[in-house]
């Protein structure tokens, strides 16, 4: 049996992994509740692109919500909805309605960049950790330790507020320490000895270059941004104990060893082998934790610790009910401003969670089956 | 992974999950269960030593965040009046609180004070931080004490029944239940439910106790063996102390019961279906025993094990406060505190206030390991 | 010439009803299993083996399900059941009283949490408690204590069972006596299966068992009833072959003192030919021959019985191996179902499946070749 060419080896090595993921859609196409998962972030997902359309923004930055000004002049409380004001107004007249719609935009702006990058740096030293074990492995999993026995919401805030608005990122230390991380692996791992010496080389220029001329570029971060940050360094170790116990069990299976002995690199055992192997449980894992996420960025906006107060955002619209826990009539009356921004949050939050658990349903026995 | 913990929301989604992949892997899923037990004092030392670690650990990482606020902010902590200083007089109260110090000779000070059992003013609640905790958290505890075993309980029954019916109306309606009760934000459930039951019906104030009734508990006349009033007001011989905060405790304890129990409904029924499948049942029937004993004695102590652990660590989250909450019902408790002060850059107290919850979560540890090795005796005697 | 016969399956049909499609997993087979022998079920892994012996014990798992047949359990006193229609509560007195069961991978099959002697001591709480309230109250007796209270109480379970009087008072005291003797038993149970340290092992937990020590500790279990039938699925391949042989030794000797029939399941044609009286071939999911254990190496009529024994490797003869694999019972061949690997096909196989018929004395065979021969006889 010949193989006709590069484009057929291709083809075939792909076909399994084709069947399998047809499979998976076959089988959550048929519960009934990730459908409906799929379709609530679906709607929310064209809710997102056409925000543009559905509240057209009135000013230079669409994320300000805007207020009322006539409203505002004539009475600072709240106003029901009416025609003018889909969903109704709070207090100083910031419209619901526009929150709510650009508010999805930052709800899977947090969502997804907050998973996304406690993922990655997760995944970094989850798999370090595990892959190579004795020492590496103890230091790393103390401080993870130490982060998750953490009060986390606590740390999160704590870490929002400190964190400074303007970041200066210094570009020349974060590729010292990038480069140094790169070379170090490829130094344990023996290999590459050409990539090595031009990584080599890439640190010793920029060696140079921090002592006498770092590059640093100041980052401006909106107040969502560092929550966003925090909310990352909070969650990455939660991450990385997880990808430390997958690739635990993926290095004891037996095509790992057989890859060893058929002498692939480290590097290729880790990314070809064991990370596709680890990636059911990671995308379960994820899928869930991003209605968390929202729900804890909503939680800090509430508190008072997100967005900034006239920044369109699903719990920033929710605090300003706050003022009146304290005024049973006034909570009554004015229900419009927490009720609806609460509805939303709950159905996105809900959609990755329904999707999430049908994906564990279906995944968890093809793990198991392995 | 969510936030261990605090979120009294998503507490420990992190270990949920890696408790569920690890009933795969028949690997214990707590990460200090690695530890053989030599014996069970051995093992107790050791934990204790590593929860010194763990709180030396915790308070260096928040010493070293706040280290990135400017001193002048930090400074602002030692000022009597906020308007009435210049940047001058901030820095020169700087100098004198030794905030210009090197990082490693703040933290030693603090820590030697630390030790010496003082643990700084919390000038957020304008008291030492010690006295603030220790004053506010048994209405904490009040709200922890009465959730706790409605939502460990309901949700075990919960679980199982779920997990027996499977696919049938129970299950069904448990798993909907649980997913959108994951799904609430529970200072938006706290928000309803004030709105409903206190705005519209007027039954159930928020505030920990009613104001004629604190006054009481607050004069001579009262006296405060356990400084928690649910207790206090029995032993006082004044019931309706007691009744009246169980009314105030009725919505916060609903809505962390919601929100919890449906985390533990959804582990208890994965792990439940886990043990059905094992192949021991199958010797259970072939035994001859009847459906209940199968599932009762034998699959349920087997999938209790997670689910044990898990409601422990849930608990020690809940006991280290419940910052939301606390705050939507103006309760008064630990929670509420700690999130005040971090909005004010309470630097003692934020910190004091980390001790404590970093503390609690190694005892919850330690405790639930314990229950873990008593429940499974592969972990014993291994 | 009426044979006794202990059970009896006619024409019992399971499906399994998957994702993947609906598996024709019995196809209407037919077997007799006598009292005191012991009957081999050889087949390739799929072919339905476990399935029929969790049938006879009507633990089919779901999605599986008993279509159709019969199967007739002949008691000791007489009583024939027959298995299939029986009511629930009727059948949980057979399971591990008339009929037990012991299983491939030992430690899998025990409750990890709890002891060895828990676990036996439950079975024997199950099936012979009135026994044991016996004795206890007998060595109450002897000790002078009969009027104590623990004696009443031991009275009371035994008269009236089932009042929730009883059960709470059993609840209440510690039954030392009662426990005293089941202890007693659980030991003289382990010794028999041949366990040299009984009293350790009883407060095993099952992971701390090697594979040898748990699967006697399951026959134990098993046989603590002394019952008619013991079903025993593949229980010595996940053991060494030294261990396995003593546990084979065992069976026999158990064979001898308890006089049970043993449906032995297996796929290792060595362990046949050591213990089994009579065996049974089965193929996709149909009984293909039955015989003597002798008759069935020497002359083994069923193609497939020709091939599998051919294909055992013997030093200096050439290897003989079936060809092709075994079928999908989701859509097995039409016919009979060896027929696409059969060196033998006649056009009739593609069409007709062969039924199981007696060609000679006690020698069943499933195939047209030897069909045709009888009709011509005729």
């Amino acid at each position: 049996m010949y193989v006709k060419s590069k484009w057929d080896e291709i083809k075939i090595s792909w076909s399994f992994r084709v069947k399998e993921w047809k499979f998976i859609l076959k089988r959550i196409s048929e519960s009934p509740l990730a459908v409906t998962g799929i379709a609530i972030i679906f709607g929310f997902l064209i809710i997102a692109c056409l925000a543009p359309i559905l509240a057209p923004p009135q000013g230079p930055d669409p994320f300000i919500v805007p207020q009322d000004i006539e409203i505002a002049t004539l009475t600072p409380n709240p106003t029901p909805p009416s025609t003018r004001h889909i969903f109704g107004t709070t207090d100083q007249q910031y419209d619901i309605y526009y929150a709510c719609i650009w508010g999805t935009i930052s709800a899977f702006r947090v969502g997804l960049s907050v998973i996304i990058i406690a993922l990655l740096i997760g995944l970094v030293i989850g798999t370090l950790s595990a892959y190579y074990g004795g020492i590496i492995d103890e230091i790393l999993m103390r401080i993870t330790d130490i982060i998750i026995a953490f009060p986390g919401l606590l740390l999160a805030m704590v870490m929002a507020i400190t964190f400074p608005t303007v970041l200066p990122l210094d570009i020349t230390l974060l590729t010292l320490i990038i480069t140094a991380i790169f070379s170090l692996t490829l130094i344990i791992s023996k290999s590459r000895r050409k990539l090595l010496l031009a990584i080599l080389a890439v640190f010793v220029g920029d060696l140079f270059l921090y002592i006498y001329n770092p590059i640093i570029i100041p980052l401006n971060l909106s107040k969502l941004d560092k929550v966003l940050i925090s909310l990352a360094l909070v969650s990455w170790p939660g991450y990385a104990r997880l990808i430390r116990s997958e690739v635990l069990r993926v290095k004891s299976e037996d095509f790992v060893e057989a890859a060893k002995v058929a002498g692939c690199s480290t590097l290729r055992i880790i990314v070809k082998h064991i990370w596709p192997n680890t990636i059911y449980s990671l995308i379960i894992v994820s899928t869930l934790d991003i209605g968390s996420i929202v729900l804890t960025a909503a939680a800090l906006s509430f508190l008072g610790i997100g967005a900034e107060p006239n920044f369109a955002d699903w719990g920033q619209i929710i605090s300003r009910s706050r003022n009146w826990i304290s005024r049973p009539d006034l909570l009554v009356a004015n229900y419009h401003t927490f009720l609806i921004p609460g509805i939303f949050i709950t159905l996105f939050v809900l959609g990755w969670n329904l999707l999430g658990d049908a994906l564990r349903d279906v995944l968890d026995p093809m793990i198991r089956r392995r | 992974m969510l936030l261990l913990g605090l979120s009294e929301n998503q507490a420990l989604l992190g270990d949920l999950h890696r408790i569920i992949f690890s009933l795969n892997l028949n690997t214990p899923p707590l990460f200090f269960l690695q530890i053989k037990m030599v014996s069970l004092l051995t093992y107790i030392v050791r934990r204790l030593i590593l929860l010194t670690f763990v709180l030396l650990g915790v308070t260096l990482l928040i010493f070293a965040i706040t280290m990135l606020l400017p001193i002048e902010v930090r400074a602002m902590l030692y000022a009597r009046n906020y308007q009435h200083i210049s940047p001058q007089g901030l820095r020169e109260l700087a100098e004198k609180y030794g905030l210009t110090r090197p990082f490693h000779e703040q933290y030693f000070t603090w820590l030697s004070q630390v030790l010496q059992g003082n643990l700084g003013w919390a000038k957020s609640s304008s008291q030492p931080v010690l006295e603030a905790m220790l004053s506010r958290w048994p209405y904490t505890f009040e709200i922890v004490i009465l959730a706790a075993p409605i939502m460990i309980f309901l949700g075990i029954y919960l679980g199982i029944q779920s997990a027996i019916h499977k696919d049938g109306i129970i299950d069904h309606i448990c798993r909907i239940l649980s997913i959108v009760g994951w799904s609430l934000p529970s200072f938006w459930l706290g928000l309803l439910l004030l709105s409903v039951f206190y705005g519209l019906l007027g039954w159930l104030p928020p505030g920990p106790i009613s104001d004629e009734l604190r006054q009481i508990r607050d004069s001579s006349l009262f006296i405060r063996y356990t400084r928690i009033d649910l207790i206090d007001g029995l032993l006082n011989g004044y019931p309706q102390i007691t009744l009246d905060v169980l009314k105030h405790a009725i919505l916060p304890v609903v809505v962390i019961v919601v929100i919890n129990m449906a985390l533990l409904v959804r582990v208890m029924r994965s792990s439940m279906l886990e043990a059905l499948n094992k192949p021991y049942i199958v010797t259970a029937r072939a035994k001859g025993l009847d459906e209940k004993t199968v599932i009762y004695k034998h699959a349920r102590r087997n999938a209790l094990i997670p689910t044990v652990t898990l409601s422990g660590m849930l608990v020690a989250g809940l006991l280290g406060g419940l910052v939301i909450t606390e705050t939507v019902f103006a309760f008064g408790g630990l929670g509420q505190w700690a999130a005040t002060a971090a909005l004010q850059l309470d630097i003692p107290a934020v910190l004091g206030y980390a001790m404590l919850s970093a503390f609690l979560f190694v005892i919850a540890n330690l405790i639930v390991d314990i229950m873990y090795a008593y429940l499974d005796p592969r972990i014993r005697l291994e | 010439m009426a044979e006794e016969t202990l059970i009896e399956i006619k024409d019992l049909v399971v499906r399994f009803y998957t994702y993947a499609g609906v598996v024709e997993a019995l196809d209407g087979i037919n077997l007799k299993i006598k009292p005191g022998e012991i009957l081999g079920l050889v087949g390739e892994t799929g072919c339905g083996k476990s399935v029929t012996s969790l049938s006879i014990l009507r633990l089919v798992p779901p999605p599986g399900k008993i279509e159709s047949g019969k199967i007739i359990l002949n008691k000791r006193d007489g009583e024939n059941l027959n298995i299939v229609d029986l009511d629930n509560e009727l059948i949980r007195k057979i399971r591990g009283k008339e009929i037990s069961m012991i299983f491939q991978e030992p430690k899998a099959y025990l409750n990890p949490v709890y002891t060895v002697e828990d676990q036996i001591k439950e079975s024997l709480l199950l099936h012979r408690k009135e026994e044991f309230l016996m004795r206890a109250l007998d060595s109450l007796k002897k000790s002078g204590k009969e009027t104590s209270f623990e004696a009443k109480i031991y009275e009371r379970m035994l008269k009236k069972p089932d009042s929730i009087l009883t059960r709470f008072l059993a609840k209440l005291i510690p039954k030392k006596v009662l426990d005293e003797e089941i202890r007693k038993e659980v030991i003289n149970l382990l010794k028999s299966v041949g366990i040299a340290d009984p009293e350790r092992v009883a407060k095993m937990y099952p992971f701390e068992l090697s594979g040898g020590m748990a699967q006697r500790a399951l026959i134990a279990m098993a046989l603590s009833s002394n019952p008619l039938m013991l079903i025993a699925d593949e229980p010595t391949t996940n053991l060494d072959v030294t261990i396995q042989a003593q546990i084979l030794e065992l069976i026999r000797q158990l064979r001898e003192n308890y006089k049970s029939s043993i449906l032995y399941i297996t796929h290792d044609l060595g362990v046949v030919a050591e213990i089994c009286d009579r065996v049974a071939v089965m193929y996709a999911g149909n009984i293909v021959e039955v015989a003597d254990v002798y008759k069935l190496f020497k002359s083994p009529l069923h193609p497939y019985t020709k091939g599998l024994l051919g294909s055992i490797p013997r030093p200096g003869q050439e290897f003989i191996s079936i060809p092709g694999t075994v079928p999908s019972l989701i859509n097995p061949p039409k016919g009979c179902r060896f027929h696409p690997r059969c060196q033998f096909s006649m056009d009739i196989c593609r069409e007709i499946k062969p039924n199981l018929v007696e060609i000679e004395k006690d020698h069943f065979v499933a195939c047209h070749l030897y069909q045709g021969e009888l009709k011509n006889e005729r």
